[in-house]
C-alpha cells in the first residue's frame, strides 16, 4: 500500500476494484466503514460479482472478469475529457510535461507499440519507449504548458480517447450510464480538498496484464491528485499475513531483499551490477535515491559473508547467486513460479523446498504441477498439516493425471513446522507496518520453527561440503552464520541483522571528522549504510526498525495526535517510518497542503513536518526537488519509459482465453503481446466455441487458502466447493441450487455444488451474450470434514504477466454442465 | 457497569414477585445491518466463548452457514438476495439471534419456575438447570429462537454474554465484529446511535430506513437498523411480533379460571355431601316387601 | 356386551376383570397425568413435580403416561361403546336429573323411595351422567392426545406450522380442565355419593338390589327378566 489501513478512514471516495476487501480483509475493512460512517465517504465497487463488499457499497458496477483495464482506461478518458483532473498537481508531480522520443508510436489498428518484430512476434526494440533526452544535459525535455503534441499529456489524451463509455460498455459489459455514474463519483476527487483511494488485491494482479492494470490505476490516481494524500494512494491489499515481509526480504526470484534487482550472470564486475541498478538522474535537482543502491548492495553482501566479503573480492560479489542469461540475447532465465514448474516438468530441477506453500492447490494448473513434481528427485515440504503437495504421490492425487504411485521416483520429506502462533518474529502487513509478534504456545510434538529447520539443513550441508568437498562450496562455506545458537537462530538477532549495524566506526559524510556511528551501533537511517564495507544490513528497507533505541517493531503506542490515523509510534512503518508514501505530493509548490484538513507534511520554513517526509527533510519548496525520490526523473510516471515488457501505456488486452475479439482492435492483437504460453502437452488454451463461459476464482471470508480446510469452524462456515451461477444460465441448463455441476476447461475439470444466484448477471460483450461464473478456491483432498478433491486450480492455466509473472487465475474460459 | 450485580427482575412460572430490587440500565446490542459484511466472526466468536462445537454443514446453494440457529450455533448471519420493486439488487445481511425482549414470550409461556429469567439489565437467559425441556418457550417466542438439544433435552440460545457483561466486558460477538456493525451499551445511548444510522441511510437514499425495536414485545435489547425498514420480512424478521394470544390466554385468564374451577369443583363435592349426603340402596327384603304390596 | 353372570349370595357381576383393569389403568395414569400436569399448569403446584422425581423427569414421563391413558381410553371405547350410546330413555331421565342430584329420593321413606324411584326414567347399564363422563373422557382424551403429541415434539415442528403449537398450548389445558371436572364429579359420585360404586369397580360385584335400584334395565337384561333387547 502507498498509504495504509488506518489511512483509508480519511478518504472521501473508496474504489474497491480487483479486490473484495470486506470478504478477504474484514478487519482492515473497518477503516473503509469508518470513512463511510464518519465522513460520509462513498464506496464504489466494480467487480465481476456482487460480493460482500458490494453489499455495503454505495455504487456497484458489474464488469466482465479480465476487463478492468478498459474500465480504468474509461475512467482516465472520463477525467481527461471532463477536465476532472488536478491540473497543478499533474504538472508538478507527474511526467505529463515530459516530451516523448520521436520514434515512439502506437498503432490503433494492430494494438501494438513501436518496436514490434512481426516475425519474432515480440518487442525486440523498446528504445523508442523513452523520453526525448536533451543531449547537452542528459535530462528529459519538458513542456510546462502541456500543449506540445509530443508531450506525455497530449499523447495520453489521444491514447485514451478510444476508451469512450460506449467502448467501456462493449468490453466490460456494464451499461454506459452505469459506467458514467461510477465515473462521476470516482473522479469527484480531482478537487484539491477531495481525496479518493483505491483498494485492490488479486483481482487485479491475477491477470496476464496485471502490471499494466496497476499502472492504469496509478495513472488515474495521479491525474486526480490523490497520490501522497492522506486518504488517497493506490493500496494493494496483500493476500497473506506476512507476504509483504516475504516480498520485502527477497522472496521473488528476480530481486534480492529490498526490491533491488538480482545480479545477472553477465555482470562481470560489481561495478557492472551497480551501474545496472543505480540509475542516472533524468531531471535537474532530483533526489534519485536509487543512486544509493551501492550502499545497500554492499551492506547486504557484508551481512551474508561477513569477514569473507572484502574490498578485494568485491565484497563477495562472485559468491552470491547470479541470474543466468536466457536463450535470446539480452534476456535472462525466468525462475518465477510458473516458469519454475515448467523447468521442473522439463527435468531441469533435482529438488524443491516447499515451505508453507501448497503448489498443487495454490499454483495455477494443478495437473501440470503434479506432473512436474513427479519429475523431481526429492521434495522437502515443511508444513503444519498434510497437504496435496506433500502427498502429490498418493493415488487420489495422481489419479488426476492418470498417474500411479509406483511410477513416481520422487523422495518426499514432510517436516512438521511450527505455525504462526508457535514462534515469535514479525509480520509486515499490507501497510508496510513491521510488527513484532510473540510466541503464544509451544509447537506440538517435533514441529520446529522454520529458522531452525533451515539452520539445521544449512549446517548439515556445510558440514558435508567441508568433509566431502563439491562443486563450488565457497558461498556455503563463506556464509556468515554468526547467531548465538546456530541451530536455533533467535529472530531478535535476525531482526538486528536485517536492520544492520556499523562494523567499524563510521564517519559523518558531511563532516568526516565526526563519528556518525560507533562500531557495533545499529544503523538508524538509510544513509547510515556505506558502500565501503564498513556497514552491514540484511535489507536496507528495514533500516530504522531496530536501532540503538531497540526493536521498534515492538512499539504499541496508540496515540494519534494528527487525527489522521498515523499512529507514528505503533510498530515500524518502512521506509523510515513514513506512513503515507510520496507525501510531498500532499502539499503544493509552496509547501502548503492542498487540503489543510488532510495535511501529510508541510513546510514550516526550516523543514518538512508532520509525517516522516518522503523527501529530503530540509529541501525547501522553492528548490523544486521532485517528490518521487526513487525515480530518476523525480516525478511519477504516467508514460513509463522502457521498463515494462508490454508497453509504456496500459492498453486493454483480452485475457489469454477470451470470449470475444478485442473490440479495440478486432483485426489486430487480441491478448497481451508479451505474454507467452508455455509449450508442454499440459499447456492447452481453450477457445470460446468449446468453452463459452468466463470464469473467475476467488477467496471466501470463512477460509484462508488451503490451510483452514483443516479447521472445523472454518468448514462450518463454508463446508464445500461450490460454483456461483447466474440465475439465467442455471435456468437455461436446468440447474438448481445444491445440485452437482461440472466445470471443465482445456486443462481439467472439477465437480461442485451449484449456487444459483442473482448476484451475477448475464452480460453483452462486443454484441455477444456472455455468462460469467465464479468459484472459490479452498478445498482439496486432505483436511477435516469431507474433502472431495475439488481444487479450483485444476482448471486455471499457467500463462503469466510478462512483468510480474503473476498467473492469470481470473478471466479464463470453461464450460458448465450438470454432473 | 463493572462489578455491578445482576439481579433477576422477572422469571418464568413464579408464584411470587422476583426478589431483585436493584435497578440497572437496560443494555442493548445494536445491529446496523447496513454495515454488516457477513463475515461470520460473530458466529464463531460466540461458539468459541461458549465452548460450543462446530456444526457439520453442507452447501445448499447459499453463503448462509445453516438455515437456522441450532443448540450449538446461537447466532447466524442470514443472507437474503433481495430485489426491490424498481429492480435494484441488494444482498441483505442480518445477524439473527435472540432478541432479548422486554416482555419475553418464552418466559411467559414457560411452566418451569426459574428456567427462564430476565435480569434487571434486560438480558433474558435460560437456566438449563431448571429447564424441564417441554418446549413451551418455542411456542411462546415470536422470533423462532429457542433451540432444543437432542442430547440434553434442554433449550439454548444467545445469552447476550451475560457472563461477560456482568464483569463489564462486551459480548463476544461485538468484540469480534470487524466493521463495528455491532455495538453494545445502554439501550438509551444505542437508540440515539441507531437514530444517527437511520439518518445516514436516509441521506444515502434509503428513504425507508428505520429502527427495528418492536413495541408489542415491549421493545427488545437487540435493536436493528434496517435500510428497508418498511420491509422487515426481507430480512427474515416478523413485521409486528407479539406474544401469541394463545400463550397470553394460557398464562393469565385461563389460569385464574382453571384454578378457581378446580378448587370450586373440589369444594363443591364437600358441600354437596354435607347438604345432600349419599344415596342409599334399600335392602332387597324391603324392596320385595314393597313390591309385594 | 358382557355375558350376564349371576354370582352367588345375591350379587351380580357388573364389571369383569378386563374392564376393571382397563379402568384402573386409565384412572391411575390419569391421576399421574393430572398431578404432573398440575405442576406444569401452575407454579403453586410445582412441588408436586418435585415429589414425582423432579421437573425434567415429570416432563419426560408425562407424555408416556399420556400414551398409556390413551390406550386405556381407546380400550374402554371399544369395550363400552355399545353401552354408551345416548337413547331417548336417557333424555327422559334427564328431565328428572335435578332430583337425582339432590338425592330427593333419599328424603322419602325407604319403601316410598323404592317406588319414588320409579318416577325416574329407567336406567340401563350406565346412566346419562356416566355416559356424559365417558364421552367427555373420550373426546377430551383425543384432544389431549393430539395436542399432547404436538407439545411433546414441539421442537420438530417447522416454523410454518407454529399455529399448531399455539393452539395446543391453549387447548391442552382446556381439555385437561374439562376432563378434570368430569374426574372430580366421577370420583365423588363413585366413592362418597353412590355407595357401592367403588367396590363395583374393585371387586366387580354389586348386590342385586343395587343393580335393580340403579340400573333396572341392565339388571333385567342380564338376569333374563325382560325379553326387551337393548
Amino acid at each position: 500500500m502507498t498509504n495504509g489501513w488506518t489511512d483509508i478512514a480519511n478518504a472521501d471516495v473508496i474504489l474497491a476494484m480487483g479486490g473484495n476487501p470486506a470478504e478477504n480483509h474484514p478487519v482492515g475493512f473497518r477503516f473503509a466503514m469508518e470513512a463511510k460512517r464518519n465522513r460520509n465517504a462513498k464506496l464504489v465497487v466494480v467487480d465481476p460479482r456482487y460480493q460482500r463488499t458490494a453489499a455495503v457499497s454505495d455504487k456497484f458496477v458489474q464488469i466482465r472478469a479480465g476487463s478492468d483495464v478498459a474500465f480504468l482506461g474509461g475512467l482516465i478518458n472520463y477525467a481527461l475529457t471532463h477536465n476532472r483532473i488536478q491540473e497543478d498537481y499533474v504538472k508538478l508531480y507527474t511526467n505529463a510535461t515530459f516530451l516523448v522520443k520521436d520514434g515512439y508510436s502506437f498503432d490503433e489498428t494492430t494494438g501494438l507499440f513501436s518496436g514490434w518484430d512481426k516475425e519474432k512476434k515480440s518487442y525486440t526494440d523498446k528504445s523508442t519507449w523513452a523520453y526525448d533526452i536533451d543531449p547537452k544535459t542528459n535530462f528529459a525535455k519538458v513542456d510546462e504548458t502541456m500543449q506540445d503534441p509530443r508531450c506525455v499529456f497530449q499523447i495520453m489524451k489521444k491514447f485514451y480517447a478510444r476508451y469512450t463509455p460506449a467502448m467501456v460498455s462493449s468490453i466490460c459489459g456494464c451499461t454506459p450510464e452505469d459506467f458514467e455514474k461510477a465515473a462521476e463519483i470516482i473522479t469527484s476527487t480531482y478537487l484539491p480538498n477531495k481525496v479518493g483511494t483505491i483498494m485492490y488485491a488479486l483481482g487485479w494482479t491475477h491477470h496476464s496484464f496485471s502490471v499494466q492494470l496497476i499502472h492504469a490505476a496509478a495513472m488515474l490516481q495521479l491525474l486526480l491528485g490523490n497520490v501522497g494524500m492522506p486518504g488517497g494512494g493506490v493500496n494493494a491489499l496483500r493476500g497473506h499475513s506476512n507476504i509483504q515481509g516475504g516480498t520485502d526480504c527477497g522472496m521473488a526470484y528476480h530481486n534480492i531483499p529490498g526490491y533491488i534487482a538480482i545480479q545477472k550472470a553477465d555482470h562481470a564486475k560489481l561495478s557492472d551490477y551497480l551501474a545496472a541498478v543505480c540509475p542516472k538522474p533524468l531531471r535537474p535537482g532530483v533526489m534519485n535515491f536509487m543512486a544509493n543502491y551501492d550502499r545497500f548492495v554492499v551492506s547486504q553482501f557484508k551481512a551474508y559473508y561477513g569477514k569473507n566479503a572484502t574490498a578485494d573480492n568485491e565484497f563477495g560479489f562472485n559468491l552470491h547467486p547470479k541470474l543466468p542469461v536466457g536463450a535470446a540475447p539480452g534476456t535472462y532465465q525466468n525462475w518465477s513460479w510458473a516458469y519454475m514448474f515448467d523447468h521442473m516438468y522439463e527435468g531441469q530441477m533435482d529438488g524443491l523446498f516447499s515451505f508453507g506453500m501448497n503448489p498443487v492447490c495454490n499454483g495455477p494448473h494443478s495437473r501440470k504441477a503434479i506432473a512436474a513434481l513427479s519429475k523431481l528427485k526429492w521434495l522437502v515440504v515443511a508444513e503444519n498439516f498434510e497437504t496435496e503437495t506433500a502427498s502429490f504421490w498418493k493415488p487420489e492425487v495422481l489419479w488426476l493425471n492418470d498417474g500411479k504411485p509406483q511410477d513416481v521416483q520422487t523422495e518426499v520429506f514432510l517436516l512438521p513446522a511450527a505455525n504462526f502462533a508457535e514462534k515469535d518474529g514479525s509480520f509486515t502487513n499490507s501497510a508496510r507496518w513491521i510488527a513484532w509478534k510473540y510466541k503464544a504456545i509451544d509447537p506440538p510434538g517435533e514441529a520446529k520453527p522454520d529458522q531452525e529447520i533451515i539452520a539445521r539443513i544449512f549446517l548439515k550441508v556445510r558440514e558435508l561440503y567441508e568433509k566431502e568437498g563439491g562443486k563450488y562450496p565457497d558461498p556455503i562455506k563463506a556464509l556468515n552464520w554468526w547467531y548465538t545458537s546456530p541451530t536455533k537462530p533467535a529472530l531478535e538477532e535476525v531482526a538486528k541483522e536485517i536492520n544492520g549495524w556499523a562494523l567499524t566506526d563510521v564517519m559523518d559524510e558531511k563532516d568526516p571528522k565526526v563519528v556518525a556511528l560507533k562500531a557495533g551501533d545499529q544503523l538508524g537511517k538509510f544513509l547510515d549504510a556505506r558502500a565501503d564495507g564498513s556497514t552491514m544490513s540484511g535489507n536496507w528497507l528495514y533500516i530504522g526498525s531496530y536501532t540503538q533505541a531497540g526493536n521498534l517493531t515492538q512499539r504499541r503506542n496508540s496515540a494519534d495526535p494528527s487525527g489522521l490515523g498515523r499512529y507514528s509510534e505503533w510498530a515500524f512503518n518502512w521506509p523510515a517510518n513514513r506512513r503515507v508514501m510520496y507525501n510531498r505530493c500532499s502539499a503544493d509548490a509552496t509547501g502548503k497542503p492542498w487540503d489543510p484538513s488532510r495535511a501529510a507534511i508541510k513546510w514550516n520554513g526550516d523543514k518538512w513536518i508532520g509525517d516522516v517526509p518522503d523527501y529530503k527533510p530540509d529541501s525547501p519548496p522553492e528548490a523544486g526537488m521532485g517528490p518521487f525520490i526513487m525515480n530518476p526523473e523525480g516525478v511519477a510516471r504516467l508514460f513509463v519509459p522502457g521498463q515494462f515488457a508490454d508497453g509504456p501505456w496500459t492498453e486493454h488486452y483480452e485475457p489469454m482465453e477470451s470470449p470475444v475479439q478485442n473490440p479495440l482492435h478486432p483485426e489486430g492483437q487480441n491478448s497481451n503481446p508479451a505474454a507467452k504460453p508455455f509449450k508442454t502437452q499440459w499447456d492447452r488454451l481453450g477457445k470460446s466455441d468449446e468453452y463459452p463461459i468466463v470464469a473467475t476464482t476467488y477467496r471466501l471470508t470463512e477460509h484462508f487458502h488451503y490451510w483452514t480446510k483443516n479447521n472445523q469452524y472454518n468448514l462450518q462456515g463454508q463446508p464445500e466447493f461450490f460454483v456461483e451461477i447466474p440465475e439465467e444460465l442455471a435456468a437455461e441448463k436446468g440447474i438448481k441450487s445444491a445440485q452437482n455441476v461440472r466445470i471443465t476447461s482445456a486443462r481439467g475439470s472439477i465437480v461442485g455444488k451449484a449456487m444459483v444466484t442473482k448476484r451475477i448477471k448475464a452480460m453483452t460483450i462486443a454484441g455477444k451474450k456472455v455468462y460469467q461464473i465464479g468459484m472459490p478456491i479452498h478445498w482439496g483432498f486432505f483436511g477435516a470434514g469431507e474433502q472431495k478433491g475439488a481444487i479450483a486450480n485444476l482448471v486455471t492455466h499457467s500463462v503469466v504477466d510478462p512483468n510480474s509473472f503473476a498467473p492469470e487465475y481470473k478471466g479464463f474460459l470453461v464450460k458448465l454442465e450438470k454432473a | 457497569m463493572a462489578g455491578k450485580v445482576l439481579e433477576i427482575r422477572a422469571m418464568s412460572a413464579s408464584s411470587t414477585p422476583a426478589p431483585g430490587i436493584r435497578s440497572a440500565p437496560v443494555v442493548a446490542k445494536l445491529i446496523d445491518t447496513s454495515s454488516c459484511i457477513g463475515c461470520k466472526a460473530c458466529e464463531v466468536a460466540c461458539q468459541e466463548w461458549n465452548d460450543l462445537p462446530a456444526e457439520t454443514t453442507v452447501q445448499v446453494g447459499s453463503y448462509q452457514t445453516l438455515p437456522d440457529t441450532t443448540p450449538n450455533l446461537w447466532n447466524l448471519i442470514k443472507f437474503n438476495e433481495h430485489e426491490t420493486s424498481d429492480g435494484a439488487f441488494h444482498w441483505l445481511l442480518r445477524k439473527d439471534q435472540c432478541m432479548h425482549c422486554a416482555d419475553p414470550g418464552c418466559m411467559v409461556a414457560c411452566p418451569a419456575p426459574g428456567a427462564i429469567v430476565q435480569y434487571n439489565n434486560g438480558i433474558v437467559d435460560f437456566q438449563q438447570d431448571n429447564c424441564i425441556g417441554c418446549g413451551y418457550c418455542i411456542a411462546g417466542c415470536p422470533f423462532n429462537v429457542p433451540r432444543m438439544s437432542r442430547q440434553t433435552k434442554k433449550v439454548y440460545k444467545c445469552t447476550l454474554c451475560v457472563d461477560r457483561v456482568s464483569v463489564g466486558l462486551e459480548p463476544a460477538c461485538i468484540k469480534a465484529c470487524p466493521t463495528n456493525c455491532l455495538t453494545f451499551g445502554t439501550k438509551e445511548v444505542l437508540l440515539q446511535k441507531a437514530e444517527s444510522c437511520v439518518n445516514r441511510l436516509k441521506a444515502a437514499g434509503f428513504t425507508e430506513a428505520a429502527i427495528y425495536d418492536p413495541p408489542d414485545v415491549g421493545g427488545t435489547s437487540v435493536v436493528s437498523v434496517l435500510a428497508f425498514g418498511n420491509n422487515p420480512e426481507a430480512y427474515g424478521l416478523p413485521r409486528n411480533p407479539s406474544i401469541s394470544f394463545a400463550v397470553k390466554l394460557w398464562k393469565s385468564p385461563l389460569k385464574w379460571i382453571g384454578n378457581f374451577a378446580i378448587l370450586a369443583g373440589i369444594a363443591g363435592t364437600f358441600v354437596h355431601y354435607l347438604r345432600f349426603g349419599p344415596k342409599h340402596v334399600p335392602e332387597d327384603a324391603q324392596i320385595k316387601q314393597v313390591e309385594a304390596r | 356386551m358382557i355375558k350376564p353372570v349371576k354370582v352367588a349370595h345375591g350379587n351380580v357381576l357388573r364389571y369383569n376383570f378386563t374392564e376393571r383393569l382397563v379402568h384402573w389403568a386409565a384412572a391411575l395414569s390419569y391421576i399421574y397425568l393430572s398431578l404432573s400436569g398440575l405442576a406444569f399448569w401452575t407454579p403453586w403446584m410445582w412441588w408436586v413435580a418435585m415429589m414425582l422425581g423432579g421437573g425434567p423427569v415429570s416432563r419426560a414421563v408425562h407424555p408416556w403416561m399420556g400414551l398409556i391413558f390413551t390406550v386405556a381410553v381407546v380400550y374402554m371405547y371399544r369395550m363400552w361403546l355399545p353401552d354408551m350410546r345416548i337413547t331417548p330413555t336417557d333424555l327422559e331421565w334427564k328431565k328428572t336429573v335435578r332430583a337425582y342430584v339432590r338425592n330427593e329420593e333419599e328424603e322419602m321413606h325407604p319403601v316410598q323411595a323404592a317406588r319414588g324411584f320409579d318416577r325416574f326414567a329407567p336406567v340401563d347399564r350406565f346412566n346419562l351422567g356416566q355416559k356424559y363422563l365417558f364421552w367427555v373422557m373420550f373426546w377430551g382424551g383425543i384432544t389431549l392426545l393430539v395436542t399432547g403429541l404436538i407439545l411433546w415434539f414441539s421442537d420438530y415442528l417447522p416454523w410454518s406450522l407454529r399455529f399448531l403449537r399455539l393452539i395446543s398450548v391453549f387447548l391442552h389445558p382446556v381439555a385437561f380442565l374439562i376432563t378434570f371436572g368430569g374426574f372430580i364429579i366421577h370420583v365423588y359420585m363413585g366413592t362418597a355419593m353412590v355407595r357401592g360404586g367403588f367396590s363395583s369397580v374393585i371387586r366387580g360385584e354389586v348386590s342385586e338390589s343395587w343393580a335393580r335400584y340403579h340400573h333396572r334395565l341392565w339388571y333385567d337384561r342380564i338376569t333374563g327378566a325382560s325379553a326387551a333387547k337393548k
